[in-house]
């Protein structure tokens, strides 16, 4: 069979195209036909239906405010486990690994493990009464202790999802050419202005692309929440999760996924524009 | 070369996509084979699960056909998906379907169709029906259904709770779930039990897969309404839900975050609680000797509780009528429904099955089951089977229950304003108002 090679990249492109196609283009189709539609005519009903519910306003205030409690830790911890790890001492290959299991972990045993710890009968509550420095558990979760619940998501996350972030910048922090921080050294340097001059920046990319994973996560964030604080913290995927399962709502529930998909797709393409990567090379 | 790869690439995954998603493949023949061996339909709502289906075809179906020589064709489906089949397969009068298991409800909407036949004329030999399911299978003269398994919800109690009753109940008022055991002395009982040992003692599946809903619609309700909706905004169910607001200080608060009361109740979290059968079987199971199922309380307007019935029916003109009734007379024997109650966590629908059961985890169960069934002031409520709209029932239950309980908004404001959402929605189904 004779073919334009011209065409070949098109071919090549192909299978993805048509997995695209299939497994994103015509659920988001079908989203935004039931989210808009009533009996077959366009319609804004869902939408007033969604946006009247203080649960979906509830809902995208807690989905947002994890993600920026979460998020920025999470890149700030990993950046320092990374420059940690990141020169030669005994035992580095197993801090790395002991560093990298929670993500192995999926988020519903994450959430299953950090609850029986803090429970009023688990293990930190077990700790500080047998060791006197509380006479009664601390109590974490139920709807009256919302904010601790809210802090025992923000604990079970930055432990199961950390680690990601922490290869990405890794990795990039290996990328780095020791020529460039030589030279700094040289030139007289010290530790800190070599991390604010070179290091940083040349770790942009990868700081971009772990925020750019993390943030979209975020914004799905649902077994561990659902675990941890059940409906008593809103958020959006499991919102969405109860509309479509318990109220056979699929309008609604198709409303929340498309709020998902929106807030994910601005946030990528504000951190694409925002964060340009830098390369010492080509500044002028 | 490229392109035919590509093709191929596509199709293989354009094909996978729709066996996964269950459009392709998974649909299983209907038609009988050649011969004279005759295969039944049996399309059911329950025991779909998948552990609970491999229960069914290899052990009760295989059992059934060394008996009989009959292969049953057993098609888990959704409530939806039966109605619709049904419906289709009686308007155009090619039924395949031969027997159906579902709940009372849905029987109750088959029969109101006319898609049922009458099954009085037939006797099951060695067995007599518990008389509440004998009474509810037969609607207007007709005997709808064949109860089959039934379960409920009930109260569990870790033995060390029985330490701190209130002054005047007795542990045997409890168990026997005598006037006695009122939500009055539930709320003592738990207040003692808190200020006994510093923490709330009591539990509720409150969290999002919970049924806290089921406690509201089905127990509390007609306990101080003697309706599961009909006097939603009433007087009285105002004053129950400053009962359940008083009581609630005396609940675990991580009870919003539960779905199943087994696990608190093993973790020691809890030593009071209230669930279905089925999510506190596995506490039971573990340490039968440290747990009794008890009647729930009742209260001013009788012993609210919630019989689930699962029922046997032949749609009307089946073909295979006569293999069907065998199935049912098998799937009702006293020692079938032990051996379902050992394996699914469902209840007998005979009394001589109650008598079979061994002793041990599942007895301490039954026994539970059986005192609250057996309660002289039983009000009892079925599920209302709304369909689709089932979910906003129950939703109009647990949002009564966060606003009011856990907000702290006025319990009159919040009645009357989702009062008439619920009735409406028994209007809109053409249903009278439980």
């Amino acid at each position: 069979m004779k073919v334009k090679s011209s065409y070949i990249p098109y071919f090549l492109i192909l299978p993805a195209f048509a997995y695209l196609l299939f497994f994103v283009g015509y659920p988001l189709v079908q989203a935004l036909y039931t989210a808009f539609t009533q009996n077959g005519h366009f319609s804004l009903a869902t939408v007033r239906k969604t946006f009247t519910d203080p649960y979906f306003w509830d809902a995208l205030k807690y989905t947002i405010s994890l993600a920026g409690v979460i998020v920025p830790t999470q890149v700030a911890l990993a950046i320092i486990l990374a420059l940690g790890v990141n020169r030669v001492f005994k035992g580095k290959d197993f801090t790395i690994y002991a560093l990298t299991i929670p993500l192995t972990i999926s988020d519903v045993a994450a959430g299953l493990i950090w609850y029986s710890m803090l429970s009023p009968s688990g293990f930190l509550n077990k700790l500080l009464l047998n060791i006197g420095l509380i006479n009664n558990p601390i109590y974490f979760f139920g709807y009256q202790y919302r904010h601790m619940e809210f802090l025992a998501i923000v604990l079970a996350e930055l432990w199961r999802a950390t680690s990601i972030v922490f290869v990405i910048i890794l990795a990039g922090l290996q990328m780095i050419s020791h020529e460039y921080l030589e030279a700094a050294e040289v030139f007289g340097a010290d530790y800190w202005t070599r991390l604010r001059k070179i290091v940083i920046p040349l770790l942009k990319p990868s700081i971009q692309s772990a925020l750019i994973i993390r943030t979209l996560f975020a914004m799905q964030i649902f077994g561990i929440v659902w675990i941890l604080a059940g409906r008593d913290i809103p958020i959006l995927a499991g919102e969405g999760f109860y509309r479509l399962t318990e109220l056979k709502e699929y309008d609604v529930a198709s409303i929340y996924a498309l709020v998902i998909a929106g807030l994910s797709i601005i946030l990528g393409a504000l951190y694409i524009k925002f964060m340009k990567a830098e390369y010492l090379e080509v500044r002028g | 070369m490229s392109r035919k790869i590509g093709f191929a690439g596509v199709l293989v995954l354009v094909l996978l996509g729709a066996i996964v998603s269950g459009c392709i493949g998974g649909e299983e023949t209907t038609s009988p084979t050649t011969t004279e061996q005759v295969t039944i339909n049996w399309l059911s709502t329950q025991l779909n699960p998948p552990e609970e289906r491999a229960f069914v075809q290899e052990q009760l179906l295989k059992e059934f056909k060394d008996q009989s020589g009959i292969d049953v064709n057993f098609v888990p489906i959704s409530y939806s998906d039966l109605a619709t089949r049904l419906e289709a397969e009686e308007q155009t009068g090619e039924v395949t379907i031969d027997l159906v298991a579902d709940l009372h409800g849905g029987l109750d909407f088959f029969n109101s169709q006319a898609w049922l036949e009458d099954l009085s004329g037939k006797t099951l030999e060695g067995r007599t029906f518990i008389s509440t399911f004998e009474k509810y299978a037969t609607i207007d003269g007709k005997k709808v259904y064949i109860p089959w398994m039934s379960a409920t919800y009930v109260m569990v109690v870790n033995k060390k709770a029985f330490d701190y009753l209130p002054a005047g109940l007795t542990q045997d008022d409890v168990m026997k779930g005598t006037e006695k055991w009122d939500y009055n002395a539930l709320l003592e009982w738990a207040k003692n039990l808190k200020e006994a040992t510093g923490q709330p003692q009591l539990g509720f599946p409150a969290g999002p897969k919970g049924l806290l809903h089921r406690f509201l619609h089905g127990y509390i309700y007609p306990s101080f309404t003697g309706y599961q909706a009909k006097n939603f905004d009433s007087p009285e169910a105002v004053q129950m839900w400053n009962y359940l607001s008083e009581l609630w200080q005396y609940v675990n608060p991580a009870s919003t975050t539960w779905d199943a009361m087994g696990e608190p109740l093993l973790r020691g979290e809890v030593m009071l609680a209230w669930d279905h059968t089925a999510r506190i079987k596995n506490a039971i199971e573990s340490n039968p000797d440290q747990f009794v199922v008890v009647p729930v309380p009742r209260g001013p307007k009788g012993r609210g509780f919630i019989l689930v019935v699962a029922g046997l029916a032949i749609p009307k003109n089946a073909p295979h009528q006569d293999e069907a009734w065998k199935l049912i007379d098998y799937l009702t024997k006293p020692e079938t429904q032990v051996k379902i109650l050992e394996n699914v966590g469902f209840f007998p629908t005979v009394q001589e099955a109650t008598g079979a059961i061994p002793s041990g985890p599942l007895k301490v169960l039954a026994e539970g089951v059986t005192a609250q069934s057996a309660t002289p002031d039983a009000v009892v409520a079925m599920i209302p089977n709304l369909g689709e709209k089932g979910g906003q029932f129950t939703d109009a239950y647990r949002t009564a229950f966060q606003r009011i309980v856990l907000k702290g908004e006025d319990p009159e404001t919040v009645v009357k304003e989702l009062g008439p959402q619920i009735k409406a929605l028994f209007q809109e189904m053409g249903q009278e108002i439980p």
